[in-house]
């Protein structure tokens, strides 16, 4: 496990989303990887019923990465509370349906081909919300680090050959006060949270 | 109803639940057959109410009777396809008699036409001495049953008490502290098997309780007074399961014997101890061997059918009664089942023979010393064989408790943890992975070979090399598949001065050299990478240990590269060399050091002495510039080792000349 980047690619206009997929996929492949199979991050969030006082929201998450784990993390107010639990808390969530509703229409998912270079690993991302499609994100992991600092660097450089100069590549909101701390994958799950949740505000296609 | 809905009813195909056994496996009964279910259904009716009922069906069938006769008008059609036609028959005849008997009865009640008069029974010829005799005899057979059982226990006991003979039912509470028996009918039958330890394998190791006859233990007794009393017991153990088996472990090099260890328990160790008649053998010894016996059996069947399943770059082969598998490349591992089941009478031969032959097959070398390796044979593979399935026997028995106590009950504590853990795909991967047991027994081999080589090597440059003086440590704990050894390179005399160490890790194909300076090096099995890497280290610590020794002389380090461009190209490594300047700086020494031609010496001193002037250089003052190197002869000097020699040869530099 290292240090995970997760980066938004802007569909340029009148193109579709599998158009930047194969796109993204010639220059990776021409860069000398290899695909490793496909991946899948789909996120699920639950809303507290109003008698429980003040509305909270609990998303839920799965990483084929990891796939024994189940993600949660509780939203509530300024603080949010991750659990990390094994594979039966989707079953625990079915028993809590009285107190937590789950908001279907919101379900949301990034999945596409996965990509090993070396000691990166590279996943291109179509994301869809209800078969609609979102847009695209990239996810970079350079494995053999677990310190967000010592390999920012590295990431950045790698990002910006991989998408080309249009794209800024700036560091993660999640990552920036934790920079100096070891790599968890928690934080690439955050990483997904933060622009799952950007996705859901916005109807069309996300451009920049 | 207009939207009325058809419903089907129809009895459940499966038949009903007899017992369910605890491993919940279900015994259905047997459907009933016509007859059994007629008479199931004929137990249904009541008979208290057939009173009324006979007189309507009696209605009924006066009645019907009719209908049957005009049916009877067509015979053979529906009677040969109706199946209760013979019954319908028989019930009809049957309802005629009884009619009839109604009738005389009722006729006879009257008493007008017909008297009913008893009938003198034929009285019986009894002959009553037949009968005396016929009793006489039945008790008299009866007696004797008695009079012999009374007889049996008498002799029993007093046998036990007065002649000191073992009593049959302190043996079997005996036997029943150590092994599971249990009574089947009239026999006492025992399980030897691993079952219940967790074995899984499928043969059963039945064995049958017996008294021993009387006789038998007279003998045995009147054969060896002094000895030990013999037992009441025999056992009987299938022929399968009987005399002695063992698994030998060869290791052989291309074509060679290099190492054997055999499996067997204590007592097999000595095979020769081990009398050939079974009969006279301790009902406790003559089930450990056949225990063991199936122990072996379940190795090796476990063993071979691994063999078959793993694919290995080169497969492995299962012939007969041996596997072969390749540990590393010129070596095979040999593993063979020996068993001999009793029927030759020299038993210890039949076995020692069966294993040389195994071996003299590949390696023709004389028998005596066959068998002298046999006897110095290696515990350490014999006993990973034995640890391995027990380890086998042990998991399938002691599963680790879940750990919310409703979770499910299986998955190791580290799979279970994976979950919250955020395990990633690989770690899983990881945990299913499972190691057979020929595999880990190869990886022991490998690791064996890999030990005995580097140990090996390790020896032969310590004889070699005489100086430096090379040391090794092996660390004295370490697992069945990696040890570890440290190496110290010193000189006699100089190890304060300076040593250099380095630890070598010895895994099952490789070898991980950490050196001083902390690089790592990952070696192959060939032996010969080791070997150039000790002797670069050796060169290496005569080069920083001759500066050491110039600085503690006061001499001074003017120049030195471990790696030098100049000179022939060398086999292994790079030549290195050092330039040293006396305190007073005018004598200099030069060492070179190449691993192919060991090390050679120069000294040159100014101001030279050979200083003569010429056209160019005409100035007196160059003369300060030091001479030509002049090489030392090293195995001239004085000294015991190589830094003594430039220990010395700096002190005699040093002193004024």
């Amino acid at each position: 496990m290292g240090v995970t980047v997760l980066q938004q690619y802007p569909v340029p206009e009148n193109k579709t989303g599998t158009y930047v997929i194969e796109l993204l996929t010639k220059r990776i492949l021409a860069l000398g990887a290899t695909q490793q199979g496909q991946f899948l991050v789909d996120c699920e969030s639950y809303l507290s019923l109003p008698q429980m006082g003040t509305t909270k929201t609990v998303h839920i998450l799965h990483n084929s990465e990891q796939p024994a784990s189940v993600f949660s993390i509780l939203e509530s107010g300024t603080k949010n509370i991750h659990v990390i639990a094994d594979g039966l808390f989707d079953l625990l969530m079915m028993k809590l349906s009285q107190h937590y509703t789950s908001k279907k229409q919101t379900k949301i998912e990034s999945k596409g081909p996965r990509f090993e270079l070396g000691d990166f690993c590279v996943k291109l991302g179509s994301v869809t919300m209800n078969q609609s499609f979102k847009g695209v994100l990239v996810e970079v992991e350079y494995r053999p680090c677990v310190m967000a600092n010592a390999v920012w660097g590295l990431l950045r450089e790698f990002l910006q050959g991989l998408l080309g100069p249009s794209v800024p590549v700036q560091p993660p909101q999640h990552l920036l006060s934790r920079m100096n701390e070891i790599y968890t994958p928690i934080d690439t799950i955050y990483q997904y949270l933060e622009h799952f949740s950007a996705y859901r505000k916005l109807t069309g296609l996300r451009s920049a | 109803m207009a939207n009325s809905v058809n419903i089907s009813i129809e009895a459940p195909i499966e038949n009903q639940i007899q017992e369910i056994t605890y491993d919940g496996q279900e015994i259905y009964q047997a459907p009933l057959s016509m007859s059994e279910n007629l008479a199931r259904l004929a137990q249904k009716i009541d008979f208290a109410k057939s009173d009324d009922e006979f007189c309507n069906i009696k209605k009924e069938g006066e009645s019907s009777s009719e209908v049957k006769s005009e049916e009877d008008k067509e015979p053979g059609y529906q009677s040969s396809l109706w199946p209760w036609d013979s019954v319908r028959n028989k019930l009809r005849n049957a309802l005629t008699e009884v009619c009839v008997l109604a009738d005389v009865l009722s006729i006879a009640k009257e008493k007008r036409y017909m008297v009913l008069d008893p009938i003198q029974p034929d009285s019986i010829e009894s002959r009553p001495m037949v009968q005396v005799y016929g009793r006489k005899k039945a008790l008299s057979a009866a007696g004797a049953v008695l009079l012999n059982g009374v007889e049996r226990l008498r002799a029993s006991e007093t046998m036990r008490m007065t002649r000191n003979m073992p009593d049959f039912h302190i043996d079997l509470l005996r036997l029943r502290q150590n092994w599971r028996l249990k009574k089947v009918s009239n026999t006492i039958v025992g399980d030897l098997s691993y079952r219940t330890a967790g074995s899984k394998y499928s043969q059963t190791g039945v064995f049958e309780v017996t008294k021993a006859p009387e006789e038998q233990i007279a003998q045995a007794m009147s054969m060896n007074a002094a000895g030990p009393t013999p037992s009441a017991l025999r056992v009987t153990v299938p022929p399968e399961l009987q005399g002695v088996a063992f698994i030998s472990v060869v290791c052989q090099k291309e074509q060679e014997e290099v190492v054997t260890a055999t499996l067997s328990s204590s007592a097999l160790n000595c095979p020769g101890t081990l009398p050939g008649d079974g009969a006279e053998l301790h009902w406790q010894q003559k089930l450990e061997a056949a225990q063991n016996v199936l122990f072996c059996k379940e190795l090796f069947a476990r063993m071979a059918a691994e063999a078959v399943q793993l694919d290995a770059s080169i497969p492995h082969m299962v012939v007969g009664n041996q596997i072969m598998a390749t540990v590393l490349p010129g070596i095979q591992l040999l593993i063979g089942l020996c068993h001999n089941n009793g029927q030759n009478n020299n038993n210890s031969e039949a076995v020692k023979t069966k294993v040389v032959t195994s071996v003299s097959r590949c390696a023709p070398s004389p028998q005596p010393e066959e068998r002298a390796n046999k006897n110095e044979h290696d515990h350490v593979l014999e006993h990973s064989l034995h640890q391995l399935l027990r380890a086998v026997h042990h998991a399938h028995t002691h599963h680790p408790f879940p750990h919310p106590a409703t979770g499910p009950l299986g998955p190791s504590k580290r799979r279970s943890l994976a979950g919250p853990m955020a395990a990633d795909r690989y770690e899983l991967l990881d945990m299913s992975k499972e190691q057979s047991l020929l595999e880990q027994i190869i990886q022991q081999a490998q690791h064996f070979f890999m030990r005995r080589r580097s140990e090996y090597v390790l020896d032969t440059i310590a004889k070699e090399v005489k100086d430096p003086l090379i040391v090794s440590h092996w660390n004295a704990l370490n697992s069945p598949t990696q040890s570890c050894v440290k190496i110290n390179i010193m000189a006699y005399g100089y190890d304060a001065v300076c040593r250099t160490s380095l630890v070598v890790h010895v895994g099952e194909k490789t070898l991980k050299c950490i050196c001083r300076d902390g690089k790592v090096r990952h070696l192959s099995y060939e032996l010969q990478e080791l070997r150039d890497l000790i002797y670069c280290q050796i060169y290496q610590h005569q080069m920083t240990a001759v500066q050491a020794v110039g600085r503690c002389m006061g001499w001074q380090l003017l120049a030195s590269s471990s790696h030098l461009g100049s000179g022939p190209v060398e086999p292994l490594g790079n030549a290195s060399s050092c330039l040293l300047a006396s305190p007073n700086g005018d004598r200099m020494i030069a060492i070179r050091c190449e691993p192919s031609v060991g090390i050679q010496v120069f000294i040159a001193q100014s101001p030279r002495k050979d200083f003569f002037v010429s056209e160019l250089v005409q100035d007196k003052k160059w003369e300060n510039l030091g001479g030509a190197f002049k090489e030392v002869k090293l195995e001239k000097m004085e000294g015991k080792n190589f830094l003594n020699k430039m220990e010395l040869l700096m002190a005699c530099l040093s002193s004024p000349s």
